[in-house]
């Protein structure tokens, strides 16, 4: 079930320079709200721009959803510029959430960047199933922006930071620390972020026979399953069912399902 | 006394004038879940090919300014898979169903609608004569839409009108300097009416990378931003016609669904609007049949045309 509710927004605030995070009370919408899924959210009550935004649930408190996003465009400009009081058009939950079995022995987060965005969420999910917490990778561009460590940290996650330019922790990628912990069969593996990355995790994971779910963005319109907009190419042989739709067939998906070598790399940021 | 709101289109009757742009909507099921699809005068589905379509590479979509363009390259589950599986749900809603189909050829048009009309498929055939965004071989010897060519309008629409006895919806495109030509020979091949307009050609580029936005390089342009040139349009050939018009292009409101009515249509389609507004396509319903009360109008036929020069 989805729902397009007016929700109020009672927090909004900026853990590092271009970066937000935004609470709204979303009622329905937050409590069946499961990781990995996420809001479209409209930015304005004009049409500049015209179509909501997607943004993944970041954590839920009882009612309030929080949205953690980085300014990249007309959409997340206009959202950034929103007051604590104001009402926030949100429409979801939307999408599939990540698998959550608490049967896997060892669980294993690859962030990236604003990649981190769902996974607070998913690490609470998955601390609560599984009776311990997962292991946490984030890796960004430099130390200003790497969000959510205390939040990882305050659950107990064992957690690992790279940069690309070595101002904090490893310096390296993220994908490169996930190989020095060594994933087996035994782990899964749930990465969110650059799609270089992405695809390095994947490798990694098909290499070590660990599972890997991948959270995947794209370009989205209606963010419901009908416009198509959204698709990326998929491994799957049925030409009807060859291209899925992040959205709906999404945006979490198993890795090996996704068809890395005919993407076009030059068009994710 | 409530004031009418079923409209005729041909054979087709439409408890309400509203219904949704085909391409917008998939089948239904999206949009289900968040109001009843069966309210709206008819649901258009996606269109509909005789083998499944996986459509075109991606970026297929990008935002402009009040606008979408997109390149989805009809990406459908197919005729068998439509009958099969989203059929079955539409029914069950009760919705009534316009059913948009796309051939390469004249006879993929017809058997579309033979199948369609003979499974039940249907309330009525919206035949797409005007994607922009599918590659078309005969494309390197003229324009690549058959709606762009007024002889072959006409041919096309003779053709599936002979093979199918349900109302004929000849669905055209805005990217030809005189709409005046393609709407007659639709008439003329039997249509029961014309929806005027699919998207607008487009294309945007990113100054970063200095590449298209869509990997298709063009595509179809929709949104509030095409609204008065879809109202121009409708305008031209509602003096030009007697078969009636559905109406489309950045419809948002049920006031620029007036404006349609009052341009000539007799219908009107919601399109992109619903990826904002989910349940935009009722807003419009209610919309008009508040605006009808408001200025103590019995029937909504009475707005067809009736702007005031």
């Amino acid at each position: 079930m989805s729902y397009v509710l007016n929700c109020e927004i009672v927090s909004h605030d900026q853990p590092a320079p271009g970066h937000f995070r935004m609470g709204a009370l979303a009622g329905p919408i937050a409590r069946d709200a499961r990781p990995g899924q996420f809001a479209m959210l409209q930015t304005c009550v004009g049409f500049a721009p015209f179509l909501r935004r997607p943004m993944s649930f970041e954590q839920i408190r009882g009612e309030k959803a929080t949205f953690l996003y980085r300014v990249e465009g007309e959409g997340t400009r206009a959202l950034s510029t929103m007051r604590v009081g104001q009402s926030l058009s949100i429409q979801g939950p939307l999408g599939n959430g990540f698998p959550i079995d608490r049967t896997v022995r060892r669980h294993v987060i690859v962030a990236g960047g604003i990649g981190v965005a769902p996974f607070p969420g998913l690490a609470e999910t998955l601390t609560r199933a599984c009776r311990k917490p997962p292991e946490v990778i984030i890796g960004a561009a430099t130390k200003r922006h790497l969000l959510c460590g205390d939040i990882f940290r305050d659950m107990a996650c064992d957690v690992h930071l790279a940069t690309d330019d070595g101002s904090v922790g490893v310096h390296g990628l993220a994908s490169e620390v996930l190989e020095t912990l060594t994933p087996g069969p035994d782990t899964r593996l749930y990465a969110c972020g650059p799609m270089p990355m992405m695809r390095a995790v994947a490798r990694v994971a098909a290499a070590a026979g660990s599972e890997c779910y991948v959270s995947l963005e794209a370009q989205m319109a209606c963010g419901a399953g009908a416009c198509l907009g959204c698709v990326v190419e998929s491994r799957l042989e049925n030409e009807g069912e060859r291209m899925v739709r992040v959205c709906v067939d999404g945006p979490v998906f198993d890795a090996r399902v996704i068809d890395w070598e005919t993407h076009d790399f030059d068009y994710d940021r | 006394m409530k004031p009418k709101l079923e409209v005729c289109l041909g054979g087709l009757t439409l408890k309400n004038p509203v219904t949704v742009a085909s391409g917008t909507f998939g089948y239904g099921e999206e949009y289900a879940r968040y109001f009843d699809i069966a309210e709206l005068g008819a649901v258009t589905v996606k269109s509909i090919t005789l083998r499944p379509r996986a459509g075109n590479a991606p970026p297929r979509l990008v935002e402009t300014p009040a606008g979408i363009l997109n390149a989805i390259g009809l990406q459908n589950v197919g005729i068998d898979v439509y009958l099969a599986e989203k059929l079955a749900f539409l029914r069950e809603r009760g919705a009534t169903i316009i059913a948009n189909i796309y051939g390469e050829t004249p006879d993929e048009y017809c058997a579309l609608a033979e199948r369609l009309e003979h499974a039940g498929g249907a309330d009525a055939i919206e035949a797409n004569l005007s994607c922009p965004n599918v590659h078309d071989a005969r494309a390197a010897r003229g324009p690549a839409l058959v709606a762009q060519v007024p002889e072959q309008v006409k041919a096309y629409t003779e053709a599936i009108r002979a093979a199918t006895t349900l109302p004929l919806i000849v669905k055209l495109t805005p990217n030809v300097s005189d709409i005046r030509a393609p709407v007659l020979a639709a008439q003329a091949g039997g249509a029961d009416a014309v929806g005027l307009i699919n998207t607008l050609m487009g294309m945007a580029v990113d100054p970063e990378t200095r590449r298209p936005r869509l990997k298709n390089i063009i595509g179809g342009l929709s949104g509030p931003a095409i609204r008065p040139v879809a109202l121009k349009m409708v305008w031209d050939a509602s003096s030009a016609l007697r078969i009636p018009i559905v109406g489309m292009g950045g419809i948002c409101t049920a006031g620029d669904a007036i404006q349609f009515l009052l341009c000539g249509a007799t219908a009107v389609a919601v399109g992109s609007m619903s990826f904002r507004q989910p349940d935009a396509a009722l807003r419009v319903v209610q919309g008009i049949a508040d605006y009808l009360a408001r200025h103590d109008l019995p029937d909504v036929n009475v707005l067809v045309g009736a702007m005031k020069p």
